[in-house]
């Protein structure tokens, strides 16, 4: 007893022992802010994310021979286990991030701002996939384990408040003294408030947009109007985020860039090898004349664009070399050439989808704003511009963020072909909704795939004679060879990780048809 | 802190040297009263002044030294009675020539307990088994652990991962917590140690184990005692006894006990199409032609294609395993003097693994001493252990599988073992030449992944006891156990020809790692004994002890390595991947014992403990454990029993206790991490994953043990039985919350589990006779678990490998994907395609044994022994990973059943379209039985990768033959011993044949990432002088 004595006695503390040396309890906002948009950035450009997954369904990309990798895809098998990430990851986290701002004292104001913007952003992208989703109960830790889902209406209409709340939060705080200024923590805007608040009111229209045909037209222009007066405006180019990606080490590239280009150790990824264009893709590039392809794609050593279709790949004559030598991959800048295995990599500096370990992640397109815009200028919403500038304005903005000029897109958008110039196209939705697919190809291509559950649109065919086999849904729009169904899902199962954890809650995805039952934006 | 340690070990050691004053010795014989046979190995034994001796060969013994003075002699040795005799020493030589009386062991044996308390063995009121060192070493292995197995009943031992080194898994009497620790307490010498300290150890150094089963039997140790104890003893010497130096070698080869099953009629392709560089073995049917492996080589390559024979090559993946030597060499000194005794060793265990170059070495040293200094004893334990290790790599290749993944993923047709040459661009075990297109040649991930390993442990403790006076002895302990490890793990750069078009190439990484870990633990202990009347005694203890836990692991990894062959981080390229972990655990606890008894027969026992933790809030650290146990002799209490002349010893015993498990350090608190990218243009940080109960509470566990130990015939039969039963509640749980609450665990206290079990023991001498005997001792345990509640509204929590806690039934549970199956038990098969229906994820039965036998048996004829262990394990089952995972590849057996032919699925059935509900037998509707079958729906349903676990396994096998003394003394007393044995472990193995097996479920649960099962044999040869 003495010596224990002796022992517990002469360090002062003796228990005192138990805080964590290797991790803080307590961080500043700053630390948080930029962890959260990486994840965001992962969640739309990671490997088999939200633009992989948008790029699956809307036939971006077929499977080169020797891989065995879009099984699930390709058969639209859906289940409590498909893309279960979709839902997963925002709650786990970057949201749980972003839910940290939204908890900071006073004068975080702009922390706090832009918590709520990047909550909003992500919370739509989950009911455009799954309708009733968890929010308001949502985020709060042990203090509710299984929280409850909300109508997907309800948490639509609460979004467009908090995103006006934000708005005003960035108001109050610029006539506060002593706030917590945001800096180069901020990877999308570098710390420009009112930058974030054109991304709120971009959000908004792509909102809007969304639920324009079931929202009684007096609420849209009601919020259209405030939009106008809060005098922010629109985002002006691409929102992307970039917290300082690093070429050629482990973990720390675009993640984007590392699924589907060249690793960090400059070995090519086997996304990359994997994931051809579909022949109908190129097709329809090639057959609207469009310069955009070879932006994209790259030409493989043959000489001329080859693509496989979703599925078709046993389907099609064993003398075809369709490993990933002998089809069109996406196109690289030729500065990664030598690292580049079987691919002929054209692109300068700044052009194309990929551009680089070090590129940002495109989380909203300039031309996806346009062509909401245009949508809702054709549909007669209070929007100041007329339904072919915004339109035109799209694929320009396309066309210049890929690498081509303004004047490239006019000698496009010039022709006179269907889907291609606004007054050749005898249905105005049908083009928008053709040259937004187009448009933010390879982007954001999630966006496109709920448009085209909302919409039916694209529907067109393409333009141009292919060997290659095809299957088309009742819209015209092509669907995989190897399903049964008709069309592609409109909407996601619910992870089989809420069915087990949150059983009280989760619809039954046995009483989901994931083909029928639209999100309710859909009429 | 280490500063006063060491000062206080100064201390030891200085006042070790004192020496003193004037004395006799004493002489003599002991012999058996029976025969009059000399008895050999008994302890002559002084407690005063803490000296004694053992007989030798002819039963002599000579204790030197004792000061002048009346003493109380005790002669003492196992199946025999205890008896005292006072002597005085008064002149130079005493001599004592005494006869012993035959008895029963657990009349006078006595057990070593918590903090190393020693208690008669009928005094204690829970159950315990001693294991001896004889026993242990009769087939000597790496780690002591293994020679535990088969030899007491409710303790389990299973092979975990890697061959070379052994990493055994231990449990006693199954598992009471949901996700915390379920190992038992390791002390050795007296000193909490933990159990790969005891793995560690030379074999050859222990004393013995007493394996301490139930909390109660260690709740005086606190949140470590609710999994029971494993008490070590090392070796010490004899005070006044003679100096043996000896040496043993162990030598002895591990072979591949086992290879999956696989199917012999299929190989290389795809869908019934020969593909030449494919891993899958969907191609056509064997017939023996010679076609292309691998590759097609473009023109102009300088190597011509591989043509291979399209048949079955037998054997290929057992003969890609070696026959791995271990040897094992201990050199021993054990003596002492007048007031002193010593032990040295010093061992040396070399191995080469099954998987080509993999070697392992092993060297120990121990050193344990006492000294006499009065009425204080001093000692000091210290061992010192270091051991490297050189295996292949864990995580070949693009995919970073292990070894064993490239191994299976060699189609049947392959000939495996020509690839041994890699290095020659011109062979075909080059990687660009190497035929399979996705998956490693095995030799060439053996050159060129590595992992190096080095630890070192010192671990040892220092003692004084002091008989204050002659009923009340008060002992200090302080011991440390201290490792350092460095590890090396590399991977060399891979190019690839450009024809190669899935392959790029791989770069080349290296990972250095370092790991502390200082373990300071002391403990004080006073014991009395007091007449409180005529008929009722007491015996005390009061103690406290501490513990003092600090380590660090550290590793950094370099990405992209330049210069080839060149394994540093500097040769990096990009910054390297650092982290850094420490943590700091400390408890103390005062505790208390006290056992009454009653005429010697009825013990009652009341133990108590206060601890304090730092891993929990300071408001809320500290615990109470009590225990209380009971134990009577009934055969001393009862006359009519005295009667009865075959019962020789009967004892009940009860106990109960409550005992908590503690949190580990840190886990209390939710913090931020830095996020696995950054620092990017800034750094990040992340919250933890896991949400954390503010309230959070230890883990509580109550039990209760019955149980009674009986002797009849003299000691000749022996049998023992307990039952048990516990109670987990607050069980700390990190529960699986909605994953929309930004958390993706939740630690709380939340369930309760409930266990009993049974377990018997009954053994004896069948033939005792003068040059032959025979003794046979077989154990029975079975135990069961089961979950009484988890948190409201959920059923079941998953705990890994398909395992999982469900609410109402037996703990853990595997569940799987199952079939849909009709009243009659028919599976239910889609009525177009004939293939069997997906049902619900059911419960496939325990992974746990509910039955385990163990069968010891030795048979003695002069100088030889014959002896083995037998074990037999059933009621549970395992999940073959492998098998499941293989299924992509058409390598297993049912793959192949149905020749890849249509077939009716057996015993099934279809809905009647007409009757709903209604099913019809299927004798017509046959599946397609293809690749797409067999990749698809069966193996979508995972009923069909569950397995019996049942074993019946012969564990040891040993025939060892002593020289007899005659012979011996021939050397004049040089040489003492020389004995010479031949010893096999895991020589058979009996599982159910009506299955296929990919492994064995003991070795490491039978995925494809665990370790090759073995069967040893070898010889060792003891020579003592």
């Amino acid at each position: 007893m003495i010596a224990t004595g002796l022992l517990v006695m002469s360090c002062e503390d003796f228990l005192d022992v138990n805080t964590d040396p290797n991790n803080p309890e307590n961080v500043s906002p700053d630390l948080v802010l930029p962890v959260g948009l990486n994840y965001t950035s992962g969640y739309i450009g990671g490997d088999r994310q939200l633009n992989h997954l948008g790029s699956m369904m809307m036939y971006s990309y077929g499977e080169a021979e020797g891989f065995d990798w879009y099984d699930a895809e390709f058969n639209y098998r859906l289940s409590g286990g498909f893309y279960a990430q979709m839902f997963q990851s925002p709650y786990t986290s970057s949201l749980k991030q972003y839910n940290v701002l939204t908890n900071q004292p006073e004068q975080f104001g702009y922390y706090n701002a832009i918590g709520n913007i990047m909550k909003a952003y992500h919370y739509q992208i989950l009911v455009d996939m799954y309708g009733s989703i968890p929010y308001s109960n949502a985020l709060q830790r042990g203090s509710n384990v299984a929280p409850t889902y909300d109508d997907p209406q309800a948490v639509y209409d609460s979004l467009i408040v908090q995103l006006t709340d934000a708005i005003n939060t960035i108001d109050q705080t610029n006539s506060m003294d002593n706030v917590a200024q945001v800096g180069v923590d901020d990877a999308v805007f570098g710390g420009d408030m009112n930058k974030w608040g054109a991304f709120a009111n971009s959000i908004k229209i792509r909102i809007l947009t969304r639920e324009s045909d079931v929202k009684d037209a007096a609420y849209i222009n009601s919020e259209l109007a405030n939009i106008q007066n809060n005098g922010y405006g629109f985002i002006t180019g691409n929102v992307g985020i970039n917290p300082g990606y690093i070429a050629f080490e482990s973990g720390k590239q675009n993640p984007y860039w590392n699924d589907f280009a060249i690793g960090f150790d400059e070995s090519s990824d086997n996304t990359y090898l994997a994931t051809p264009a579909t022949q109908f893709v190129i097709n329809f590039f090639q057959g609207l004349d469009d310069p955009r392809l070879d932006f994209i794609f790259e030409t493989p050593s043959s000489g001329a664009h080859n693509g496989i279709n979703q599925g078709a790949k046993e389907l099609l004559a064993s003398t075809d070399d369709l490993g990933p030598g002998g089809v069109s991959n996406f196109n690289l800048p030729s500065s990664f050439d030598e690292f580049n295995g079987p691919s002929n990599a054209t692109l300068g500096e700044d052009e194309g989808v990929l551009r680089g370990p070090e590129m940002a992640t495109i989380i909203m397109t300039q031309a996806e704003l346009q062509f909401n815009l245009a949508e809702l200028a054709l549909e007669g919403f209070n929007v100041s511009g007329t339904p072919q500038s915004y339109y035109e304005a799209g694929i320009t903005a396309s066309f210049q963020y890929l690498g081509l000029s303004a004047s490239d897109a006019s000698d496009y958008y010039t022709q006179s072909t269907e889907n291609v110039s606004w007054t050749s196209s005898p249905n105005k939705m049908n083009a928008i909704h053709t040259q937004k697919w187009l448009g933010l190809f390879g982007l954001n291509m999630g966006q496109v795939w709920f448009d085209y559950n909302r919409t039916g649109y694209p529907n067109a065919d393409p333009v141009g004679v292919s060997s290659s086999p095809i299957a088309r849904a009742p819209s015209g729009f092509p669907i995989s060879l190897e399903t049964n169904e008709t069309d592609r899902p409109v909407r996601l199962l619910y992870p089989n990780s809420e069915a087990s954890r949150n059983p009280e809650n989760v619809p039954a995805n046995s009483g989901i048809d994931p083909f029928t039952d639209y999100i309710f934006w859909a009429q | 802190m280490l500063r006063k340690i060491l000062s206080l070990v100064m201390v030891f050691l200085i006042t070790a040297g004192v020496a003193f004053a004037q004395s006799g010795s004493i002489e003599g014989t002991i012999t058996n009263q029976q025969s009059g046979e000399a008895v050999v190995g008994a302890n002559v034994f002084i407690q005063s002044i803490n000296k004694g001796a053992a007989t030798d060969q002819n039963g002599n013994f000579t204790i030197n030294d004792v000061p002048y003075d009346t003493y109380e002699l005790r002669m003492s040795f196992i199946g025999y009675k205890t008896k005292t005799i006072s002597i005085t020493v008064d002149q130079p030589t005493v001599t004592v020539n005494e006869q012993l009386e035959s008895s029963v062991a657990v009349l006078d044996e006595l057990v070593v307990t918590a903090f190393g308390i020693e208690r008669s063995k009928k005094s204690t009121p829970f159950q315990s088994k001693q294991v001896s060192s004889e026993s242990i070493n009769e087939v000597p292995s790496t780690s002591p652990a293994q020679g535990l197995v088969g030899k007491v009943a409710g303790l389990t031992i299973n092979q975990g991962g890697g061959n070379i080194k052994p990493n055994n898994s231990i449990n006693l009497r199954g598992l009471r917590s949901i996700t915390r620790n379920n190992e038992p307490l390791v002390v050795i010498d007296g000193i909490k140690a933990n159990l790969n300290a005891f793995r560690d150890l030379n074999s050859e150094d222990v004393e013995n184990v007493n394996v301490l089963k139930g909390a109660t039997s260690a709740a005086l140790y606190g949140s470590d005692a609710s999994n029971g104890a494993l008490v070590v003893t090392t070796k010490s010497g004899t005070q006044g006894g003679e100096l043996q130096v000896g040496i043993k070698n162990t030598t002895t080869f591990n072979e591949v006990a086992f290879v999956p099953d696989f199917q012999t009629k299929f190989g290389t392709g795809i869908d019934g199409a020969y593909v030449p560089y494919e891993n899958t073995n969907w191609g056509p049917r064997f017939d023996g032609q010679v076609r292309i492996l691998g590759e097609d080589f473009p023109d102009g390559y300088p190597v011509e294609n591989q043509m291979v024979s399209y048949d079955y090559k037998e054997g290929a993946i057992k003969d890609f395993y070696q026959t791995g030597a271990d040897v094992k060499n201990t050199l021993y000194f054990s003596g002492g003097v007048e007031t002193g005794s010593f032990y040295l060793s010093l061992g040396q265990n070399n191995k080469t693994g099954l998987v080509p170059d993999d070697e392992y070495q092993k060297y120990t040293i121990t050193a344990n001493g006492t000294k006499q200094l009065g009425d204080v004893t001093l000692g000091v334990n210290a061992n010192y252990f270091s051991d490297t290790k050189d295996v292949v790599g864990n995580n070949i290749g693009e995919q970073g599988r292990p070894l064993k993944w490239h191994i299976i993923n060699t189609p049947g047709n392959a000939p495996l073992t020509q690839y041994k040459d890699y290095q020659d661009p011109q062979s075909y075990g080059n990687p660009n030449n190497y035929f399979n297109r996705y998956y490693d040649n095995p030799y060439w991930a053996i050159g060129t992944h590595r992992d190096l390993d080095d630890t070192n442990r010192l671990r040892g403790n220092v003692s004084a006891a002091w008989n204050v006076v002659d009923n009340i002895n008060v002992t200090g302990r302080l011991g440390i156990n201290s490792v350092n490890a460095q590890g090396k793990n590399f991977r060399e750069r891979q190019t690839y020809e450009d024809f190669r078009v899935s392959n790029d190439f791989l770069s080349a990484t290296v990972t250095d790692s370092e790991s502390q870990y200082t373990a300071v633990n002391g403990n004080f202990v006073a014991e009395g004994k007091f007449e409180l009347t005529d008929q009722i005694g007491l015996d005390a203890a009061l103690g406290s002890s501490v513990e003092m836990i600090d380590s660090r692991n550290s590793s950094i990894t370099a990405n992209n390595l330049s210069v080839p062959g060149f394994f540093d981080i500097s040769n990096g390229t990009g910054s390297p991947i650092t982290n850094v972990n420490e943590s700091q655990t400390r408890t103390y606890g005062f505790f208390g014992k006290a056992t009454f008894d009653y005429e010697d027969w009825l013990f009652v026992t009341a133990t108590g403990r206060q601890d304090f933790t730092s891993t929990l809030a300071a408001d809320d650290n500290s615990y109470f454990y009590p225990s209380f146990g009971v134990s009577a002799v009934l055969t001393e209490a009862v006359p009519a029993l005295e009667d009865v002349s075959f019962l020789t010893f009967l004892k009940v015993t009860a106990n109960n206790s409550t005992v908590y498990s503690d949190l580990g350090a840190y886990e209390t608190t939710e913090v931020f991490v830095q996020s696995g990218a950054f620092p990017l243009a800034t750094n990040g940080f992340f919250l933890t994953n896991t949400a954390i109960d503010p309230d959070i509470k230890k883990e509580k566990l109550n039990s209760t043990e019955f149980s009674l130990n009986s002797a009849f015939f003299g000691g000749r039969l022996n049998f023992d039985a307990s039952y048990y039963f516990t109670n987990t509640e607050n069980l700390i749980t990190n529960i699986s919350p909605s994953v929309a609450s930004a958390s993706t665990g939740y630690l709380t206290n939340i369930g309760k589990l409930s266990g009993s079990g049974y377990e018997a023991t009954l053994g004896g001498d069948v033939i005792r006779s003068q040059d032959f005997s025979w003794n046979v001792s077989a154990n029975y345990s079975h135990y069961e678990q089961q979950v009484d509640e988890i948190q409201e509204g959920t059923n079941e929590i998953a705990i890994g490998g398909r395992q999982f806690a469900i609410k109402g039934q037996v703990f853990p549970t595997l569940k799987t994907l199952s079939y849909q199956r009709d009243d009659q038990g028919r599976v239910i098969v889609d009525r177009e395609t004939g293939e069997p229906l997906t049902g619900t994820v059911d419960s496939q039965g325990q992974t746990t044994p509910k039955h385990i036998i163990g069968l010891n048996t030795g048979v003695n004829y002069k100088g030889l022994r014959l002896s083995g262990t037998m074990t037999y394990r059933t009621g549970h089952v395992y999940y073959a990973t492998g098998i499941d995972a293989m299924e992509f590849t058409g390598r297993t057996v049912e793959s192949a059943a149905s020749n890849r032919n249509p077939f009716v699925f057996p015993n099934s059935s279809y809905e009647d379209p007409n009757n709903p509900g209604e099913y019809i037998a299927n004798n017509s509707i046959a599946l397609a039985g293809d690749r797409s079958f067999w990749t698809g729906q069966w193996n979508n349903i995972k009923e069909n990768y569950v397995r019996d676990a049942s074993a019946l396994r012969l564990r040891t096998l040993a025939v060892n033959y002593s020289l007899p003394a005659q012979l011996l003394s021939r050397t004049n007393g040089v040489v003492s011993k020389v004995s010479l044995g031949f010893v096999g472990r895991n020589l058979l193995t009996f599982t159910p044949t009506d299955e296929s097996r990919f492994s064995d479920p003991e070795f490491g649960g039978g995925g494809y990432f665990s370790a090759q099962p073995t069967r040893s044999y070898g010889f060792n040869v003891n020579i003592e002088f």
